[in-house]
């Protein structure tokens, strides 16, 4: 092997790196916002009885799933301001594609939660006199959101990792910022090592608190 | 604005060569990445110390970054360091098997960690050799116990592989992009790409299911 590592050309970059990362963080924030919350009014939808509203959220949620998350960003950017006539920044729109994908991928895990959520509870709220909308708020959520912590924190971070490709419709995160710096500085093993580095200490130690989370929800269970 | 699904009919054929590349760049990176898994899961597993660690970090840096940088990092940095021309579409592979290994070997270790270590020790008064007991007696059973796993795996690398025409491979959504930038046509093309990809994921997701209630339930492992 001929090649000299110069990892300074890398070091010069890394404050455009860093606003890079920013961005990306901010999507992944918001994302995750948007996400935990729609995830579970929709996981709720899902298992509706009435089938108007449980067909829709059903094909919202399967569509997400099983389409490349590629393939909805891009649809995003080209289709939505086509079809809707609704002209927003890149930031929103990305955040958006994100939101509606990790919103179906929490629904299915909620739904999974919900439904491990004991028969007997749900008897207790009505017995205590509580209506629906009370069970729903002090008894399901509580209950489901914590049986499906892990599942959500590891879905957290796999939009995290996600957001890279927001970088294909030119959102200048960190896969973007890297793109460009390897162009530039003619140096793209040390970039793209550094980029991946950044993306690694990021998530790794998240998913070790998904894992703990998993660890804790078993032990309490036992 | 109207919309005329009608004329993407016109570009079928070149759909269906962009399909058949993201088939055959899936079922490559998935039975290499398989393989590569199991190792990676043995080794995981294993007892000699410096195996673990080396795969354990192996294992979390693939899952801890994303697939996309893997590939840019296959593709630009692969080449330069082994001195040897890659094509896109092996370097795809290459980076597609790398990233499935390091999710399958999850599913491997996971189902080996069920077997019993008394099968363990009943192999060792069979006096059966180390290979004879990982060939029929702990893949059998590893690889049954992972199925459920690892076909949720290859239908996620399934969509995966969508992020090969990042680095300019010729595949379902490489067609698609092109075909819809140069019709102008985005919606119709797009929606009808991710139709594609849908029609070959749902039935595949669905199939998991079924099968691991009723197969593999069958079969009582």
């Amino acid at each position: 092997m001929t090649y000299t590592f110069d990892f300074m050309a890398v070091r010069h970059g890394l404050g455009v790196l860093f606003d890079g990362l920013l961005v990306t963080l901010e999507l992944t924030v918001a994302a995750n916002v948007i996400g935990l919350t729609f995830g579970f009014g929709l996981a709720l939808l899902v298992m509706h009885r009435w089938a108007v509203l449980r067909w829709p959220a059903s094909l919202f949620v399967e569509f997400f799933r099983c389409t490349p998350a590629i393939i909805q960003i891009v649809w995003f950017f080209y289709c939505v301001p086509m079809l809707f006539d609704v002209y927003l920044d890149a930031m929103t729109m990305g955040i958006l594609a994100l939101a509606c994908n990790l919103t179906a991928f929490n629904a299915e895990a909620y739904r999974a939660a919900i439904q491990a959520v004991p028969r007997d509870y749900r008897d207790a709220g009505i017995a205590l006199g509580l209506n629906g909308w009370q069970r729903i708020r002090y008894i399901v959520l509580p209950t489901a959101f914590r049986a499906a912590l892990p599942v959500l924190v590891s879905n957290g971070i796999g939009i995290f990792q996600q957001t890279a490709l927001v970088a294909i419709v030119a959102l200048q995160d960190l896969m973007y910022m890297g793109k460009s710096l390897a162009t530039e500085s003619y140096r793209p093993i040390e970039t793209f090592t550094v980029v991946a580095l950044i993306y690694f200490a990021v998530s790794f130690p998240v998913s070790q608190l998904a894992s703990w989370f998993e660890h804790r929800r078993d032990r309490l269970a036992r | 604005m109207d919309y005329n699904f009608a004329f993407v009919l016109r570009y079928q054929d070149a759909l269906l060569v962009g399909l058949k590349m993201t088939v055959l760049v899936s079922l490559a990176s998935i039975a290499i990445g398989c393989l590569w898994g199991f190792v990676l899961g043995m080794a995981r597993g294993s007892s000699l110390r410096w195996a673990r660690a080396l795969a354990t970090v192996y294992i979390e840096f693939f899952r801890g970054t994303p697939v996309i940088v893997q590939l840019f990092w296959v593709f630009f940095c692969l080449p330069l360091l082994l001195g040897i021309e890659l094509s896109n579409m092996a370097s795809g592979i290459v980076a597609l098997s790398l990233y499935m290994g390091a999710i399958s070997a999850e599913s491997f270790r996971a189902a080996l960690k069920t077997i019993s270590p008394d099968q363990h020790n009943a192999c060792v008064a069979l006096g059966l050799s180390r290979y004879a007991e990982i060939r029929y007696v702990l893949m059998p059973q590893a690889i049954l116990r992972a199925i459920p796993t690892l076909l949720s795996n290859c239908v996620s690398l399934f969509k995966e592989s969508a992020l090969v025409s990042a680095v300019g491979m010729a595949d379902l959504m490489f067609v698609g992009q092109n075909i819809s930038n140069a019709t102008a046509r985005p919606v119709e093309v797009l929606t009808v790409v991710a139709l594609i990809y849908f029609v070959i994921a749902f039935p595949l997701t669905r199939g998991v299911t079924v099968l691991e209630r009723k197969v593999l339930k069958g079969l009582a492992v």
